[in-house]
């Protein structure tokens, strides 16, 4: 049963301005992961950007979990769709600690279950030691890190990744996509990877989807 | 399908951040309005007096005021920008913020000052008379004047042009000019062959903020006995009690100056266009060296000595002769009135900025576009204009209000609102929130809308994120629009002499009355504190400069 659904999904940024999406459509199954590959400029990026509400697609209709989150009149918050997101640059809040970047978004959770799910999560990637250090004091690895566990900590219906792995070095990438591979599947998460590497979406995602611009056909692939 | 389309966009952007800003438009659009319906309206018989006799002067004298202004600030303010952002000389470095210091002096300070040292008895004159022995003509001092005026305003205006231009220059002029110099042409030709075309927008948008600025004053030309536009207003509403007439007037000012104001922003739209095609590698400098190096040095000596060091040290022995007289418990309350007045000022228009440019930010449409239009267009309605705007709103809103009075035993057709301290403070917002709002949406563009974004996939909606997210990472720049805001109210001239209720003084009110009264030197205490005000303004517009290019 198909767990995402989005179908027929038109977008462009401006009036008179060049379709981004063109009738786009793309389904996922509960627990699995798919990986986006494409160039850059694509629209790859604008792709997780429609799921997770902060752009308004022109047409089409986004469903997750039997939800509909946008269709010709309705539109959900992307505070209400709860999706999570893995941003390119992390977006790390710079104001706020390690562990207040986790738990920020626990905030539906009474106090001591906040606690023991932000235990949970620096435990999961590693950073207890970090808890209290500000992202800049931070590795570009830890960052990751810290970014991955923030998405994940209020448990959200579906992960999406933008090019999680570009701004780190070669050497550690083979490292955290194992991890995060395992991650995924310990968590049961269903989720979308968009990157220009192959190699990541091979290592990570059980399916590829290949998008090029401006076109409407998506071509679907079982990976190893 | 298309026809709930609407109700998609209703449910993603309405929300208490979308309504607040739409009615906050809406009221400061109030006044602009009631000025322009003035324009329909039929005229009395005063006004055939008026445009037959006086219209063709008031816009004559206005004309020259800005186009003699206008010319003279664009030498001065781009000749300086040049010096300073392409040569090495001595001094330069001083130069480079001494040249904005004239901004802390409004010109009406300027104005009285000059006015009287140059006069029969002041010290300019008694100088030459007693320690050179020397009686120059009278005609040459003639400062209360068309020109004295014009000078005036380019010595306290030119920094706007200097600004903009030195800040086009430094940043986004390199590449073009470096390779005409590779090229082989000389500097002069480099001068006026690229550099000035190229700077068009941004001398353009210095110079139409000095054409408001002129516009907007009635220190100078009151003072000088000048009869500019803002003058007229003034005496067709004070002198022959004829508001229909006054507000007449104004709605020809404003017409103006909606076409001034739009073609700076055409001008405007042209600049940034320019902006995001050239490479933004900083201008090296070249040094000078010889006669060459302390011409230059000597030039920025002259308009220091001009625009600040002689007015201020004057001021300074005059504030030394009368400040027993003058710092009393009156001052203190002064002091006071300036400070509560700006303060609650502020954090109106400050709210009212954030508010506004959060909403612009995140979903940009013709509605936010509008908006944002509309709170710069603030800026450039002139003091007086504005002022008969915000009296007329607010009368009428004294008359809707009438039976609430009357219930509340304040007495049946009293006027409430348009005598209190909210008048003003309502001017202030709508006239510098523009000053705020540059700075807040300046915030926002440098922490772009990734960390908002961030958060509300968090779960956390507008409000919340606001508060969390937003507003820690942006206070800096709400610092300075608070500090920027609070040197433009000190100063303000024609709309707290007009809407200020009665016996209401504040350090500018005090000191144009002191001048007016022909107390020049007692004027001289108030005038410091608000040039103080001023330069601590711009040494901290200055430092935040410093920071951010580092």
């Amino acid at each position: 049963m198909t767990f995402f659904e989005m179908s027929d999904v038109s977008f462009h940024y401006d009036k008179g301005s060049r379709t981004v999406l063109r009738r786009f459509s793309l389904g996922l199954d509960k627990g699995e992961s798919v990986g986006v590959l494409g160039q850059s400029g694509c629209g790859k990026s604008t792709l997780l950007r429609l799921i997770s509400g902060l752009e308004e697609p022109v047409t089409g209709r986004i469903v997750i979990d039997g939800t509909t989150m946008v269709d010709a009149r309705k539109f959900v918050n992307p505070e209400l769709r709860g999706v999570g997101m893995v941003f390119q640059d992390y977006g790390l809040f710079p104001h706020l600690t390690v562990e207040q970047n986790i738990a920020f978004g626990l905030h539906r959770l009474s106090k001591k279950n906040r606690a023991a799910r932000l235990g949970e999560m620096l435990e999961l990637v590693k950073l207890q030691d970090y808890r209290r250090r500000y992202p800049h004091e931070l590795s570009g690895g830890q960052q990751q890190r810290v970014a991955f566990a923030r998405a994940l900590a209020p448990e959200p219906a579906l992960l999406l990744m933008d090019e999680p792995f570009s701004n780190l070095d070669a050497n550690l990438r083979g490292e955290i996509r194992s991890e995060l591979r395992q991650l995924l599947r310990a968590a049961e998460m269903t989720s979308i990877l968009v990157t220009h590497d192959k190699e990541d979406a091979d290592a990570i995602c059980d399916r590829i989807v290949y998008m090029q611009a401006n076109d409407e056909i998506s071509q679907e692939r079982n990976s190893s | 399908m298309n026809g709930f389309a609407w109700l998609r966009r209703l449910q993603r952007r309405s929300n208490t951040w979308m309504v607040i800003s739409v009615i906050g438009a809406l009221v400061a659009l109030l006044p602009s309005l009631y000025i322009l319906i003035g324009l329909f309206q039929k005229p009395n018989e005063n006004w055939q007096h008026i445009q037959q006799f006086m219209l063709k002067d008031y816009a004559l004298q206005s004309l020259w005021l800005v186009l003699g202004t206008g010319t003279l600030t664009v030498m001065i303010g781009v000749t300086l920008a040049w010096l300073v952002a392409a040569y090495e000389f001595p001094l330069r470095r001083l130069f480079s913020w001494a040249f904005v210091l004239p901004l802390a002096i409004p010109p009406y300070i300027a104005a009285y000052t000059y006015g009287s040292m140059l006069s029969y008895t002041g010290s300019v004159q008694v100088f030459m008379r007693n320690v050179l022995g020397w009686a120059p003509d009278q005609k040459y001092f003639d400062i209360m004047s068309m020109k004295g005026a014009i000078f005036v305003f380019t010595m306290f205006l030119f920094p706007y042009v200097y600004l903009i231009t030195r800040s086009f220059f430094e940043k986004q002029s390199a590449s073009f000019i470096e390779n005409a110099r590779l090229l082989g042409k000389n500097p002069l030709h480099i001068f006026f062959r690229v550099v000035l075309p190229l700077s068009q927008p941004a001398i353009m948008g210095g110079v139409s903020l000095v054409a408001f600025e002129v516009l907007n004053d009635f220190g100078v030309t009151k003072h000088f006995g000048i009869q500019s536009f803002t003058t007229a207003i003034f005496t067709t509403w004070f002198g022959m009690y004829d508001v229909d007439s006054a507000i007449r007037l104004a709605a020809w000012l404003m017409s103006v100056i909606i076409g001034v104001f739009l073609i700076e922003r055409l001008l405007r739209k042209r600049k940034k266009y320019n902006a995001s095609t050239s490479r933004t590698s900083p201008l090296s400098r070249r040094r000078l060296r010889g006669l060459p190096a302390w011409a230059a040095c000597g030039f920025g000596a002259v308009i220091v000595s001009l625009s600040f060091l002689i007015p201020v040290l004057q001021l300074i022995v005059w504030a030394a002769w009368t400040y027993r007289d003058v710092l009393n418990a009156k001052f203190a309350e002064l002091l006071v009135n300036t400070l509560s007045v700006s303060a609650l000022s502020i954090v109106a228009l400050m709210l009212h900025a954030v508010i506004a440019a959060n909403v612009n930010r995140t979903g940009r449409s013709l509605f936010t576009l509008v908006l944002s239009k509309l709170i710069s267009m603030g800026y450039s309605v002139p003091g007086a204009v504005l002022s008969i705007g915000v009296l007329a709103v607010f009368i009428s809103f004294d008359e809707q209000l009438s039976g609430v009075y009357g219930w509340l035993g304040l007495g049946e057709g009293k006027l409430v609102l348009s005598m209190s301290l909210a008048m003003l403070i309502f001017a202030y917002v709508i006239r510098f929130l523009a000053v705020g709002y540059n700075a807040v949406e300046a915030g926002f563009e440098k922490t772009g809308n990734r960390y908002t974004e961030a958060s509300r996939l968090l779960g956390f909606g507008m409000t919340r994120t606001f508060f969390k997210v937003d507003l820690p990472l942006i206070k800096g720049a709400v610092l300075t629009g608070c500090i920027l805001t609070f040197m433009e109210i000190v100063k303000e001239l024609p709309l707290t002499l007009l809407l200020r209720p009665f016996n209401f003084d504040t350090l500018a009110t005090k000191a144009y009355q002191y001048a007016s009264d022909e107390q020049i030197h007692q004027a001289s205490v108030p005038s410091l504190f608000i040039i103080g005000v001023g330069m601590v303004s711009v040494f901290f517009y200055h430092w935040l400069g410093e920071k951010n290019s580092q």
